[in-house]
């Protein structure tokens, strides 16, 4: 431990620890090896795939948005983010490097969305059934009395 | 445990034999990405909540008709041009973001703070893009709840709650084109009154709450710079202190990502 006394600010930010495991590609050297531009293709790659799947959705919803039906509309659009969000979290935060146990931990928890969104929506557009429905309306009564 | 032999391992896990930990994280990086779990749930429990109340609505304000504005274009209606901007801005930043943290993977310090400082300027771009939609959407609420300059003191972001309001004054947020909701308007107001005071007090939250994001990851890139150009994580040995905070802006970017989608596409 007496290392720490060497650089302290090491010791005030972060622990030694992180040295150990300070990502997987730490024991590169040479910025300008082939593997470091493969790396930097990449990066750009996925940068103009980005850019594309937005001006298409950007597009869509300029024209065609109000035209075509609303489920597939949507249907789109959720797919088109999710795949946005898959490339960002893959590769530009790099969790597509990282060894499957801890991908697996990180993810799992964001299941709970699944639910979330079922339930929540269910119980928004039943409110609305609730509203405009008369038989419905005669049902809460009930319940209520 | 000593130390050396630790490194000197380094070895591709997929099993855990102790020794080390099991995930090939530090602890620090572990934590940064539970803690974006955590703000995924906060951000996702804000989005959630505006699809309930989307859904128990009968009606909704249409994003091409609210938001159609673009600096120095006044009076042109471009739907969804200006948050374009805003989003490339962002992608773009995470792009220059990523370049730093692959720069920092092979202790290449000019670079780290080269792609560090296009980081930053694109947050501030971003951020001034913000700020303008902001104060045009505040104007627009002001402009629809009254004609009159003295009652702005009065008016509320994007509130709509005196009952008195005339239909004519928030009718310009609603799809001209579709029957029903132009029926919705002219039987039920207030149903229509109500869509358009949640719709600006969800909008005007959660782009705030990511803009607040957006301000803070700013302020961390920019501790960070000063910490490359100062040499400390050179003399740290590692650049991880960039990865972690590199991960926390690539979240904020992906959380723009499903803004965009909530407010401005669907």
């Amino acid at each position: 431990m007496s290392g720490h006394n060497k650089h302290s600010e090491q010791f005030y930010y972060e622990g030694d620890q992180s040295k150990l495991y300070s990502g997987i590609m730490q024991h590169h050297t040479d910025v300008n090896s082939a593997e470091s531009r493969e790396q930097v293709k990449r990066i750009w790659k996925i940068f103009w795939i980005l850019l594309a799947i937005t001006i298409v959705e950007v597009g869509l919803g300029m024209t065609y948005s109000h035209s075509w039906p609303k489920a597939l509309v949507i249907f789109i659009f959720l797919s088109l983010t999710l795949v946005k969000a898959g490339f960002i979290v893959a590769v530009f935060m790099h969790l597509g490097d990282e060894i499957k146990s801890f991908l697996v931990t990180v993810l799992i928890p964001l299941v709970l969305f699944v639910w979330f969104i079922i339930a929540f929506l269910a119980d928004g557009s039943f409110w609305l059934h609730m509203n405009n429905t008369s038989t419905a309306r005669h049902a809460t009564e009930q319940v209520e009395n | 445990m000593s130390q050396t032999t630790v490194i000197t391992a380094a070895p591709k896990i997929d099993a855990w034999g102790g020794g080390r930990s099991p995930y090939n994280v530090s602890y620090g990086k572990m934590m940064i990405w539970f803690f974006l779990l955590s703000d995924a749930l906060t951000f996702g429990a804000f989005l959630i909540s505006y699809g309930t109340t989307r859904f128990f609505s009968a009606v909704w304000p249409d994003p091409n008709q609210v938001f159609r504005a673009f600096p120095f274009l006044e009076g042109h209606s471009v739907p969804l041009l200006f948050v374009s901007l805003m989003t490339f801005i962002l992608i773009m930043s995470s792009v220059t973001m990523v370049l730093a943290v692959h720069a920092g993977h092979y202790g290449d310090k000019k670079n780290v703070a080269k792609w560090l400082l296009w980081t930053i300027i694109g947050g501030i771009c971003f951020l001034s893009c913000q700020a303008w939609e902001w104060t045009h959407m505040y104007g627009e609420c002001i402009k629809v709840w009254s004609n009159n300059p003295a009652d702005v003191q009065h008016g509320l972001w994007g509130s709509f709650t005196d009952v008195n309001t005339p239909v004519e004054k928030f009718r310009e947020f609603f799809s001209p084109t579709k029957a029903a909701v132009q029926h919705v308007l002219d039987t039920q107001p207030l149903v229509a009154m109500q869509s358009t005071h949640n719709f600006f007090n969800y909008f005007f939250t959660i782009t705030g709450f990511h803009g607040g994001h957006v301000t803070s990851g700013v302020i961390f890139n920019i501790l960070i710079l000063v910490n490359t150009v100062n040499g400390v994580y050179e003399r740290r040995g590692h650049y991880e202190m960039v990865e972690k905070i590199g991960l926390y802006w690539h979240f904020v970017d992906l959380v723009w990502v499903f803004v965009f989608t909530c407010f401005y596409l669907l």
